[in-house]
């Protein structure tokens, strides 16, 4: 070995070699490589598939549990709620949910959430699911609008979420009925929608009513489309017996709208939000299809005993308004008290449904030119009520309608001897009501009858008098009879005697004296 | 430790890991030494053993940080799907009352693992740096580390378990998840890195200073 090594020759100063020995990394290294490699991949997509955080307020978090409440839409899981804390002022609760990769597209200002429970409501029992599932956070996802993290949860459901095809409308109401958020709309008694929201109006004057029509079934709804409560049971007494309508079930526990559009004059097809009123019922509906009113107002001189609000408002019988109100005021200038009757007209029922008010000033001036005049007429005689009648009178003195605020004058000419017609009308038809012919020909009947009568007298009389006469066959015969019967009695007196004179002859007989 | 023993290495001699024959090693460094008896490749100490274990422990310490992360299984009841992590399994026990089972799962699955880590790491670099502190405690340490590391295995075997056992259908189903993956990485990671780690590497530097 010494041989091999010259080193042995050398001075022990030199300086040894430094051996580098190249050593190539070892392929252990490759673990640590990949485990890094692949935790990066995947803290890389946890990371990626985190999406945006938002926070949404709730009355109340019942039914919520942090890190296990969802937030779903259509059942497909679009994040989880991660804390619920208390708000500062204690009024609410914050929830903050993650939501998944790709949601930031739906969290717009108009997205709404709410919490899905179990709950019975409109008929329909919805969010079954949850009793076991715990609830979860449903959510209704709006592409458009502003982009925010901030979010005010529903206390309720939406009835309608936004993906539903269909249309909104707005019904216009006296007051709410039986009409709760949910109530099924119903065409021909089949569901097309239902009722979004009813609130009062900020006027307060009435209640307006949200209500969606599901497609295709929102087509239906034109602009004379008319709506009605169909709550309830309606029933209604007529020639034809007792007649009971109702639409379902569903209607009468939990209220309900009803509609239909008219064969003609439907008009064009309603848009998205348009406003109809809401009738009590179907009935309503078919009276009361002008929606148009006009007030006038008519001044009579004479009794408006008997005219009340609601009392009709008629052209040659033809019914085109009410009265809405009679008043009494002291006309200042003639120092007179006068009596004005705020009439509703109904225009639509003249046909001049599309006229502009001017034109339609003009025809009603062209018209009171004519001769058109407001009177009052008895409307029933048994009760004494009144009604405005609109006629035209050729003859009445000329007048004109006074264009004023707030209701235009409408010309009326007195009813004279008005009562006194009624009076003789109803005394002639009482006249016409006796039977005159039937009488006569009753009286010729009962005279030929007593001709009859009087022959047969006569001839009994001719008989009877054949009967007495002095040389008839029965006087004869009764002549006879009294003589035989005076002879009888001759004989009865003789023989009285001769038994007073002799009594033993009458059992013994004449003696030989 | 008060006197320095002759150790192999300083004899040129290296005894065969499996048949444990007590050899001498050639002049030369090189490839292809082997065991006359059983023919096994004959290394004075582990090669590359310090190498070999900073990557095994360093992949294991990132395989740790997505496995306490990511949730290990989720659990399908009744439509109601909830993903658990280690912690927010010992929690849950914890919350319950059951902190027996609590303090076990945790020692088990977070504080084993950690443990592990932390010692091996510890070791590599007082060897690197030359320390010749306290050899025989590191040893122990050592020691230790290699006995408890496949006590971390039972995390694994509970998900698998439950995974096979529980398919009721719609009732009741439980998956493994992404984190049961990596936690089985630590676990398995962690064990190489205790194998490839020589411990004679902690007396040599000792031996060493002394002579």
């Amino acid at each position: 070995m010494s041989e091999r090594d010259p080193g042995d020759a050398l001075p022990a100063a030199v300086a040894e070699a430094v051996v580098e020995t190249r050593r190539r990394p070892s392929i252990v290294w490759l673990i640590p490589l990949i485990a890094a490699l692949v935790g990066g991949f995947v803290a890389w997509r946890t990371f990626s598939e985190r999406g945006p955080e938002i926070t949404i307020r709730f009355a109340t978090a019942d039914g919520l549990e942090a890190g296990k409440t969802k937030v779903e839409y259509k059942s497909v899981e679009l994040g989880v709620v991660e804390e619920i804390r208390l708000a500062d002022d204690l009024s609410h609760v914050v929830c903050r949910a993650r939501m998944v990769n790709g949601a930031e597209e739906y969290l717009r200002e108009g997205t709404r959430f709410w919490v899905v429970r179990a709950r019975v409501a409109g008929g329909q029992v919805s969010g079954l699911g949850t009793i076991f599932s715990g609830a979860t956070i449903g959510l209704d996802p709006v592409r458009e609008g502003k982009p925010t993290r901030e979010f005010q949860g529903l206390e309720t459901p939406p009835v309608v979420t936004i993906d539903e095809p269909g249309r909104h409308f707005v019904l216009h109401s006296y007051h709410a009925g039986a009409v709760d958020v949910g109530a099924p709309v119903f065409f021909r008694r089949i569901r097309v929608g239902q009722v979004v929201a009813s609130e009062l109006d900020p006027s307060g004057d009435f209640v307006e009513i949200q209500i969606f029509v599901d497609a295709p079934h929102d087509e239906r709804i034109h602009a004379g489309t008319r709506f009605w409560n169909a709550s309830g049971v309606d029933f209604s007494m007529s020639a034809d017996g007792v007649s009971v309508d109702t639409e379902s079930l569903v209607s009468i526990l939990v209220g309900g709208i009803s509609f239909e559009t008219p064969e003609r004059d439907g008009g064009d097809r309603a848009a998205e939000g348009a406003v109809f009123p809401l009738y009590e019922n179907r009935a309503a509906t078919q009276r009361e299809i002008y929606t148009e009113k006009t007030e006038w107002i008519v001044y009579f001189d004479q009794s408006v005993r008997g005219l009340v609000p609601g009392s009709p408002v008629e052209f040659r019988g033809i019914r085109v308004g009410q009265v809405r109100d009679v008043r009494l005021e002291l006309d200042p200038e003639q120092k007179n008290l006068r009596i004005p009757v705020v009439l509703e007209i109904e225009p639509q029922r003249f046909g001049d449904m599309h006229l502009p008010p001017d034109e339609r000033r003009q025809r009603l001036d062209a018209l009171v030119a004519r001769g058109m005049r407001a009177q009052l007429k008895s409307g029933n005689l048994l009760t004494g009520q009144l009604t405005v009648a609109l006629d035209i009178y050729e003859d009445a003195e000329p007048a004109e309608i006074v264009w004023q605020q707030p209701y235009p004058v409408f010309p009326t000419i007195p009813t004279p001897l008005e009562e006194i017609t009624a009076g003789l009308t109803s005394l002639v038809k009482r006249l016409e009501q006796i039977p005159f012919e039937r009488i006569g020909a009753d009286l010729s009947a009962s005279l030929v009858a007593a001709r009859a009568s009087l022959e047969q007298a006569e001839r009994t009389l001719a008989s009877t008098s054949s009967l007495v006469a002095p040389d008839s066959a029965l006087s004869q015969d009764l002549r006879r009879a009294l003589y035989e019967l005076t002879d009888a009695a001759r004989s009865l007196g003789l023989a009285a005697d001769q038994i007073e004179r002799d009594p033993s002859s009458v059992i013994f007989g004449r003696g030989e004296q | 430790m008060t006197t320095s023993p002759a150790t192999a290495l300083a004899a040129s001699c290296a005894t065969c890991h499996d048949c444990h024959l007590l050899c001498r090693l050639p002049g030369t460094p090189g490839h292809g030494v082997r065991c006359p008896r059983c023919g096994a490749p004959l290394h004075a100490r582990k090669p590359r053993s310090l190498e070999r274990t900073t990557a095994l422990v360093l992949a294991a310490a990132l395989c740790y940080v997505p496995a306490n992360v990511l949730p290990i299984m989720t659990v399908t009841s009744l439509g109601k799907a909830q993903s658990d992590t280690i912690m927010s399994g010992v929690v849950y026990l914890l919350l319950h009352g059951m902190w027996p089972l609590a303090v076990v799962v945790f020692t088990a699955s977070v504080f084993v693992p950690v443990l592990k880590i932390l010692i091996l790491a510890f070791l590599l670099i007082s060897v690197r740096r030359g320390s010749s502190w306290r050899p025989a405690e590191r040893t122990r340490l050592y020691r230790i580390t290699e006995a408890i590391g496949r006590w971390s295995m039972v995390d694994i075997f509970v998900v698998t378990i439950l995974v096979a056992l529980v398919r009721l259908g719609s009732l009741a189903t439980i998956q493994a998840e992404t984190g049961a993956v990596f936690f089985g990485a630590v676990v398995v990671l962690t064990m190489l890195a205790a194998e490839a780690f020589d411990p004679r590497l902690l007396w040599d530097r000792s031996a060493a200073r002394r002579t």
